[in-house]
């Protein structure tokens, strides 16, 4: 059931209508998409930056709020973004709640590409028996609904406590489930995307070359393939990261995501869905957040792809 | 008809404290004019029922009651007046000092099945009630003996005497009368035959229960005399987040739902205020809504921890946040109106020095801090009643509490069932005779199941959840369910009453109200009159009947 | 004929693997299933019933062959419900709700396929310009909203303000084919927006490095229009990909509508999947799962035949 595709020449500029204008269609993708690029970079860079100095920042407390002015509309005195329901400051929510949100959207695909990678690498590069081995544990894994493997997985990595009362390290607790949880499940596709690009460049006359001159497998494994495919690896990690940030929410329909009190985008936008009107900053600010880190994650994918010329549609 | 019954009153409670105590009553849309047969509604409920219908067996929660109440009938009946009264029964008579009492069958009347309904049919199903669940098994503990006196003739043996039994051969809508093919069938929780207005169709888990009409119905409207029901079909779809379900009304795919959340009812006034929905409100006879907490093991086995939590929760904030602020704070278990009912009963109200000091008492019996978890169904708008309750008692008393969500309502029953949990979300007692409270709370303390933490006996009632076993409790429920004397019994509950203000076996929240909100072409809400002339009940909790819905035109 | 055998042997190693990676899980998921199975009415003696009927004293390799030897037999048994009293039929709960999954997820990829395939081409004969951006974003957009979130929009305005379409529910065809599109439009759509993102990007990836290649340039340099190479030369062999991820896309679809399933009523297989996992009903969601397997596999032999058709170089490479 995988496929690789077959080695193809780069014939510069022959459909391309923009390149019919500018001889130097590379040089004219890079710079158009600089901008954007540079914002999008930037953008994370900041999100990733303010959520690691939640801590230090002058902001309200994220789980306990005042009764006294719950559901407060955008710059009301004292909560700038709003309240939720039960008077909880929107701003300081929506900052706590990057930190779960990112670690859980970026540990979970760096786990993916960590582990799916390896072993998409060594399928792609050894090839044999190894290949069509962890190839057909790539295909078989694809066939479970990848949702209901990562509730499943979540139930039985973060039992279930109905009683006992609360414990410190709870948070860091469901963090690191929900992140083991979908760095799992998402290892597979990664593992494919790397073996298909893994197969490409192994066949590679500059490989061969370096086998040819004695050079072990592992040498070139890592030091003439993986450098090759890493661009790959680094622009479908990307999508990866935009995917699961939108996912995060799914888990939190279910529950299984981080747990109230404490926030995390996706459930913030999920605990408003009954009452839209009611408190609308809980679930628009958080949206919105994610969706310019979505555009933000493409743009960043798109520099890769250009400046990397990355094939990386190959599955 | 129906007709509409009083309005909203207004009464002020003497404890300001407690906050405001207006009660609703009924509120009714205006039901004139006789029913039009003909027409198909279909009813979004709370809930489906995981276990099935075979009813000796069965979980039903209101979901499941209000589909029970289509297809069966109950031996009796609770009317307005709050008394209980003959209904697929002809009479219920007690001799003897009330611990005899004789139930006589109304002739010709036959299961949808074609089957006849006779005493051997009635004794059956209560056998089943009493051997095969464990529910009713200690609901009909003190029953020594059902016999058939003839083929319309059951009679019913008490250990004790029994006041209050005809309730129980009604028991929230929750026993209704079977027929042999269904008892008997391997597919019992699939294969309902009942007396019932409407006949069995189909039923699909998680999608809907489809019944027709019962053309040989032994009710006739005692009223207009038309034969029961009106609709040719019923349709019962579940719907558990009730948002949903008031969208789903709102734009016509559902024609009737129920409802309790607060949120909910408001945005319903809103389009009853308009014009394009009608509703049914009652707070009469109504259910509580509480904090169970699992008195078992720590920490609620110290009063201290209970005073804490107590103390901590403002339940006038909790109120307008999270209920709209259209409900009444509860003082006990019994809703006004409901014998026993009391103004003020010496329920703590929140007091943040008082709860910090409760929490360092518990601090210091057991050295340990105070923490617990409160478990809540996973709908959005359940979990931020959790949240703040969480709130509060952080704030107030510095008690830290995990939250844990439970994805459905059966889920959330199983784990109160094994005692799984430290304190949960809760609904119950819906308000009727008081002894049917007895099965709730009630210990028998024989055989002794082992002692908890506090050196006292377990409580070896299942149905109990939160385990507590209160010796005045005990007594005055066994005293009440023996006296014939009205104010004797009123005085004992009323001791109950203030008794569960004392220890805090259960923390009170505010009495539910119930509504039944439809398009505005349905009529009949409240069901007919009962075969004895009396008007019928407005308690919603325990749903209602559904002989008398109609739409306009008999078309729906 | 050869083929034929190492397909059916391909489908039974995947059934039987990822099934008993199911149970292990099932077996790893906290607390006692009977005390969840068992109605609380349930005695002793009951509970122990349960435990010998679920083969729960057994270990888990001799539960999953009982399992498997009843499965591949067609036999696939019944929720547990209580002694004395049958629970339903789970083939009759795949009969009805099989079909509804198999139907949403076949109009989610022709709907998807609808907006992806253009958009793919499209952004990729113009790559690198404003409208390449432009609608590359857009496609972003949608893909950051939430399916709830859209799903509740949706139903927000189309069908509680203006009653264009139906809240919820499912009608078959059959009975109605005005009603069963009506009743399917909006969790059809919800999904789509979602995906179309990633299989025009999938598509315009391939297709900007097919229309690098050679026979392309020929064909450009015979004459024949942009259009005609776009659609008729360059589409296929670039569409090998895209056809890749919606095979493996089925088995998400199937269990990952699961939450469009629940917000509009529609109990078809990925709600079965989580009452099933929610009531510890753990045979049936093996029979779930063991089906969606099944459906997955044969979908990807399809793809696999299709690959020969869309591009005959594929024939001599490596395949795995």
């Amino acid at each position: 059931m995988a496929l690789e595709s077959a080695e193809t020449k780069i014939v510069p500029g022959a459909l391309d209508p923009a390149a019919i204008d500018e001889p130097e269609d590379e040089v004219f993708e890079k710079r158009r998409i600089g901008v954007l690029a540079w914002i999008g970079i930037g953008w994370l860079g900041l999100v990733v930056l303010i959520a690691i100095l939640a801590p230090l920042l002058p902001i309200k407390s994220p789980t306990l709020g005042d009764y006294v002015h719950p559901q407060a509309g955008m710059f009301t005195p004292g909560h700038i973004l709003g309240s939720d329901d039960s008077g909880r400051d929107v701003l300081s929510r929506v900052i706590w709640g990057a930190r779960a949100s990112l670690l859980i959207s970026l540990g979970s695909i760096a786990f993916g590409t960590l582990i799916g990678g390896l072993l998409g690498l060594i399928a792609g590069f050894k090839g044999g028996v190894t290949d069509t081995v962890l190839s057909a544990f790539f295909n078989i894994f694809l066939a479970f609904p990848q949702l209901v493997l990562a509730l499943t997985l979540v139930s039985v990595l973060a039992p279930v406590k109905n009683s006992g009362g609360a414990s410190s390290g709870e948070w860091a607790h469901r963090i690191l489930v929900v992140i083991l949880a979908v760095g799992i499940v998402s290892v597979p596709l990664l593992g494919r995307i790397t073996r298909a690009s893994a197969i490409s460049w192994s066949q590679r006359e500059f490989v061969m070359a370096a086998r040819a001159q004695g050079a072990t497998n592992r040498r070139v494994m890592f030091r003439e393939v993986l450098p090759n495919v890493m661009p790959a690896m680094l622009s479908i990690a990307l999508l990866g990261v935009a995917i699961v940030l939108v996912l995060e929410g799914a888990l939190a329909v279910f529950g299984v995501s981080i747990q109230e009190p404490d926030p995390s985008w996706g459930n913030m936008i999920y605990s408003q869905l009954s009452n839209l009107n009611s408190a609308p900053t809980v679930w628009i600010v958080p949206s919105v957040l994610i969706f310019v880190s979505v555009l933000a994650l493409n743009y960043l994918g798109d520099v890769v792809r250009a400046r990397f010329d990355v094939r990386e549609s190959a599955l | 008809m129906i007709t509409a019954a009083c309005g909203s009153s207004t009464k002020k409670g003497s404890n300001t404290n407690q906050g405001p105590t207006t009660t609703l009553g009924l509120k009714n849309a205006n039901d004139t004019g006789p029913g039009v047969y003909g027409g198909s509604l279909t009813y979004g409920i709370e809930a489906d029922t995981s276990g099935g219908f075979c009813l000796y067996k069965a979980q039903l929660a209101i979901g499941g009651i209000q589909v029970a109440r289509a297809i069966y009938d109950t031996l009796t009946m609770p009317g307005a007046d709050g008394k209980i009264h003959p209904y697929l029964a002809q009479s219920v008579t007690g001799t003897a000092n009330n611990t005899i009492w004789t139930i006589k069958l109304r002739p010709g009347i036959v299961f949808h099945d074609g089957s006849p309904l006779t005493a051997q049919v009635v004794k059956d199903n209560l056998d089943h009630y009493r051997k095969d669940n464990p529910l009713f098994t200690f609901v009909f503990a003190d029953v020594t003996a059902i016999d058939v006196v003839n083929t319309l003739t059951v009679k019913v043996t008490t250990k004790v005497p029994w006041s209050a039994f005809p309730w129980f051969l009604w028991s929230s809508s929750r026993l209704g009368i079977m027929a042999e093919a269904q008892m008997q069938s391997p597919d019992c929780n699939t294969k309902l035959i009942g007396t019932g207005p409407f006949e069995y169709v189909s039923w699909k888990f998680g999608d809907k229960f489809v019944a027709k009409r019962n053309p040989h119905y032994w009710y006739k409207d005692p009223a207009t005399h038309q034969q029961l029901p009106f609709l040719n079909q019923i349709t019962f779809v579940p719907q558990e987040d009730s948002a949903k379900r008031t969208s789903s009304l709102q734009a016509g795919d559902f024609q009737i739902i129920h409802t309790d959340d607060p949120l909910e009812i408001v945005k319903i006034r809103k389009d009853v205020a308009a014009g394009t929905l009608k509703d049914t409100e009652s707070d009469k006879f109504t259910e509580i809504g509480y904090v169970m907490l699992n008195v078992t093991k720590a920490p609620f086995n110290h009063l201290s921890a209970r005073q804490a939590v107590a103390y901590s929760v403002d339940r006038n904030v909790y109120n307008r946040l999270r209920n709209a602020g259209i409900l009444t704070n509860a003082t006990g278990p019994f809703a006004p109106g409901v014998d026993g009912n009391l103004a003020d009963t010496g329920l703590p109200s929140v007091d943040p020095a008082k709860a910090k000091a409760a929490a360092a008492q518990y601090k210091q019996e057991t050295g340990k801090d105070l923490t617990f978890t409160l478990d809540h169904t996973a709908d959005p708008s359940t979990t931020q009643d959790a949240v703040l309750v969480q709130q509060m008692v952080q704030a107030n008393a510095g008690i830290k509490v995990q939250l844990n969500s439970v994805p459905d309502q059966s889920t959330l029953i199983n784990i109160a069932i094994g005692r799984g949990f430290d304190a949960t979300l809760w609904r119950n007692n819906p308000g009727a005779d008081d002894d049917t409270q007895y099965v709730w709370w009630h210990c028998n303390n024989s055989p002794s199941l082992g002692t908890d933490p506090n050196g006292d006996a377990a409580c070896d009632n299942l149905v109990n959840f939160g385990g507590f076993n209160d010796p005045i409790i005990n007594t005055d429920l066994d005293k009440a369910r023996s006296s014939a004397s009205p104010t004797e019994r009123t005085a004992l509950y009323e001791a109950i009453n203030r008794e569960f203000a004392k220890e805090l076996w259960l923390l009170w929240a505010q009495y539910t109200l119930w509504t039944v909100d439809y398009k505005p072409n349905v009529h009949g809400i409240l069901g007919p009159p009962l075969p004895d002339g009396a008007a019928p009940f407005p308690g919603l909790p325990t749903g209602h009947p559904v002989d008398t819905l109609w739409c306009d035109g008999g078309k729906c | 004929m050869q083929v034929i055998v190492r397909r059916v042997i391909q489908l039974m190693v995947v059934l039987v693997v990822v099934t008993f990676f199911t149970s292990i899980l099932t077996a790893l998921l906290p607390g006692d299933p009977v005390t969840t199975i068992a109605p609380f009415t349930a005695t002793a003696q009951d509970r122990t019933n349960i435990r010998n009927q679920l083969n729960l004293n057994e270990n888990i390799v001799v539960r999953y062959g009982k399992w498997l030897g009843h499965f591949v037999t067609g036999d696939m048994g019944r929720e547990y419900a209580g002694t004395g009293v049958r629970g339903q039929s789970i083939s009759e709960r795949i009969k009805d709700s099989l079909p509804r999954s198999l139907i949403l997820m076949l109009y989610v990829q022709i709907l998807t396929l609808l907006f992806a395939i253009p958009l793919g081409v499209y952004t990729a004969y113009r790559a690198g310009s404003r409208v390449d951006d432009l609608s590359n974003g857009f496609a972003f957009l949608l893909l950051s909203v939430p399916v709830y979130v859209s799903a509740t929009l949706m139903l927000l305005f189309l069908s509680v303000q203006h009653h264009w379409l139906p809240t919820e529910g499912w009608v078959s065809f059959g009975s109605s084919p005005i009603e069963h599109f009506k009743h399917l439009a909006m969790p059809v759509l919800a999904i789509t927006i979602g995906q179309v993102a990633v299989y025009a990007r999938l598509l315009r990836s391939d297709m900007v490095a097919t229309l690098q290649e050679d026979y392309i340039l020929m064909a450009k340099s015979k004459g024949i229009s942009d259009q005609r190479v776009l659609w008729r030369h360059a589409l296929r062999p670039s569409s090998l990909t895209l056809l890749t991820v919606a095979g493996l896309n089925v088995g998400q679809l199937i269990g990952g509508a699961l939450i469009v399933e629940v917000i509009f009523h529609l109990n078809g297989l990925g709600f079965a999947i989580g009452d099933a996992i929610n009531r510890r009903q753990y045979i049936a969601l093996q029979d779930y799962i063991a089906v969606i397997a099944i459906v997955y596999v044969l979908v990807n032999f399809a793809v696999d035949a299709l690959y020969r058709v869309l591009d005959p170089r594929i024939r001599g490479a490596r395949i795995g």
